[in-house]
């Protein structure tokens, strides 16, 4: 069951350059789809039409089995069905404080006060900002501010959760932060979409992976699936997992028996290691 | 060069959970007093006061406080006062300058000295609301005065971004001066401007991007937030008549010193 589908848009901007070209992008319910793409292939300008911020010029997108429609009343309902949390936290959060931030778009939806400071205390909670709620945004550090973010796409409980590049910029520690975040979000039910080039994290958590270059999808499938195609992938300025590269160097040039499909993570390296020991 | 020092201690002094129409309410009538006072001795101990508050009561360190207050408020303020006590006025002249018939006259000296005492009064004010009120709370209060919602929003918007651009400003400021963009005048002055143009042009980007942020978050046009819960009602008897006491102390003082003059 798909809950995002676009079916063939195309999308141009207003200067008429084309930012995507016919693009197929489907998101199972309840899964996690990876987009992969160099910069300024298109996954934001994608991401932006899931909600109806922009608007394809050619094509449909169905969301949860209803088209978009482009009325006030039916954008109100798909922006709390599909939240989107931005590149760059600065852009979204914008309140003097963060628990201000995070009731932004509960209080939005007009619901009672009550039920809003309860969302946002949850929401908090989950992201492990509990306690920061006076707190202003530019006290905060880079990763903290991501997660807020996150609060404040949580409080409006979406089904669908839309982040770009949520890794982009945090250390390490506050990559996997977000990362744990989002696994646990989804093992909830939610559906998640997120825009990487981090191949190393793609394997690790997708379920399905679509690749995009110059506004055109150019390869989709699983990832195993779509990290055999090493050509396509290096083609779109990606390169493989770490772990993979070192598979292939390991074959091609040392001749081990370490044939394709390369293992994707480092579990799957470690068990096809043992097995070549043990053989 | 830029910091936010003043937004830190805002948020971190011992004063800032006091009740915030409290300290608004004690700001506001301090400072009228400050202003129909007519001589100034009241502005006067008004500013100790307050600086005592501010360093003592709220703890902000003295160096910070003293850097805040003497570099442009009191500077400015002298400048004012030296000029106005040899240009205002009329009457007996107190001190002959001797060249080009300069001196300074009795009234022109009083005037001086007055707007010199008020001002540094208002600012102690002022400097007691900036220092120890975070400015959500603020706009809580500005709300509740009725102050139309837009003003507030702009407010609200201008305060957050302030920080984020002053955060660009900086880097983009640092990664000019690693290019020596600042090694003598005319270069400084080119890349100032520089700076400021690419500023403007993010301030543009910045904006189109926040607004996209808030529309996902469906965003119709007007900042709803949710608000402290600080209200006029719990300000407490004690403050309520602590603020009684001071501002009748002060009102006594304006009637008593009404006709003081140094001159």
């Amino acid at each position: 069951m798909n809950i995002i589908e676009t079916k063939n848009i195309s999308y141009f901007y207003p200067d008429g350059t084309k930012a995507l070209e016919n693009v197929d992008f489907k998101a199972k319910r309840g899964k996690i789809v990876a987009l992969l793409g160099p910069n300024g292939a298109g996954k934001s300008t994608l991401f932006l039409h899931f909600n109806g911020i922009l608007r394809p010029n050619s094509g449909n997108i169905i969301i949860d089995s209803e088209p978009l429609s482009y009325d006030k009343k039916h954008l109100m309902k798909v922006r709390q069905k599909v939240g989107i949390v931005f590149q760059n936290p600065d852009d979204q959060l914008f309140a003097p404080t963060v628990i201000e931030d995070v009731a932004f778009g509960p209080m939005n939806m007009g619901l009672t006060d009550e039920e809003v400071e309860k969302r946002v205390k949850e929401a908090l909670k989950k992201v492990g900002m509990a306690g920061f709620e006076n707190k202003a945004p530019h006290h905060l550090s880079g990763g903290q501010k991501k997660r807020v973010a996150i609060a404040g796409i949580l409080a409006m409980r979406p089904q669908i959760m839309v982040l770009d590049e949520p890794t982009s910029g945090l250390d390490p520690r506050g990559a996997s932060q977000i990362l744990r975040i989002l696994y646990q979000l989804n093992q909830e039910g939610m559906t998640i979409v997120i825009s990487t080039h981090d191949v190393d994290l793609v394997p690790l958590y997708a379920y399905n992976v679509y690749i995009i270059n110059e506004g055109k999808i150019i390869k989709e499938g699983s990832p195993p699936e779509v990290f055999e195609d090493v050509k396509t992938i290096r083609k779109a300025n990606l390169r493989l997992p770490r772990i993979a590269h070192l598979m292939e160097i390991l074959e091609k040039e040392d001749k081990l028996p370490f044939e394709k499909p390369y293992p994707l993570t480092i579990g799957e390296a470690r068990r096809r290691i043992l097995k070549e020991f043990n053989e | 060069m830029f910091d936010n020092v003043l937004d830190n201690y805002a948020h971190s002094n011992n004063l800032k959970d006091a009740n915030t129409y409290f300290k608004v309410l004690f700001v506001i009538s301090t400072m009228v007093m400050n202003l129909i006072s007519t001589s100034p001795v009241i502005p006067l101990i008004i500013t100790f006061f307050m600086s005592f508050l501010i360093i003592f009561e709220a703890k902000i360190p003295l160096k910070f406080y003293l850097k805040f207050l003497l570099i442009v408020p009191v500077s400015f303020g002298l400048l004012t006062f030296i000029f106005m006590s040899i240009f205002f006025g009329v009457g007996s002249h107190i001190l002959e300058f001797g060249i080009f018939n300069l001196a300074i006259t009795s009234d022109g000296f009083n005037l001086g000295f007055l707007v010199f005492a008020r001002m540094l009064g208002g600012f102690s004010c002022l400097a007691f609301l900036a220092l120890t009120t975070p400015t959500n709370e603020m706009f809580t209060v500005l709300e509740h005065l009725k102050i139309p919602k837009i003003v507030i929003e702009l407010a609200m918007l201008i305060y957050r971004y302030i920080f984020v651009f002053l955060n660009e400003a900086v880097n983009m400021y640092h990664a000019q001066e690693t290019r020596l963009g600042y090694h003598n005048m005319k270069k400084a002055y080119k890349s100032m401007g520089m700076l400021a143009s690419n500023l403007f042009i993010r301030t543009w980007i910045r904006g189109e991007q926040a607004y996209q942020a808030m529309e996902s978050r469906c965003y119709t046009g007007s900042i709803n937030t949710m608000r402290s819960k600080d209200s006029a009602k719990t300000i407490g008897l004690k403050n309520i008549l602590f603020l009684l006491m001071f501002e009748g102390f002060l009102i006594l003082g304006v009637y008593f010193t009404a006709n003081f003059r140094l001159f």
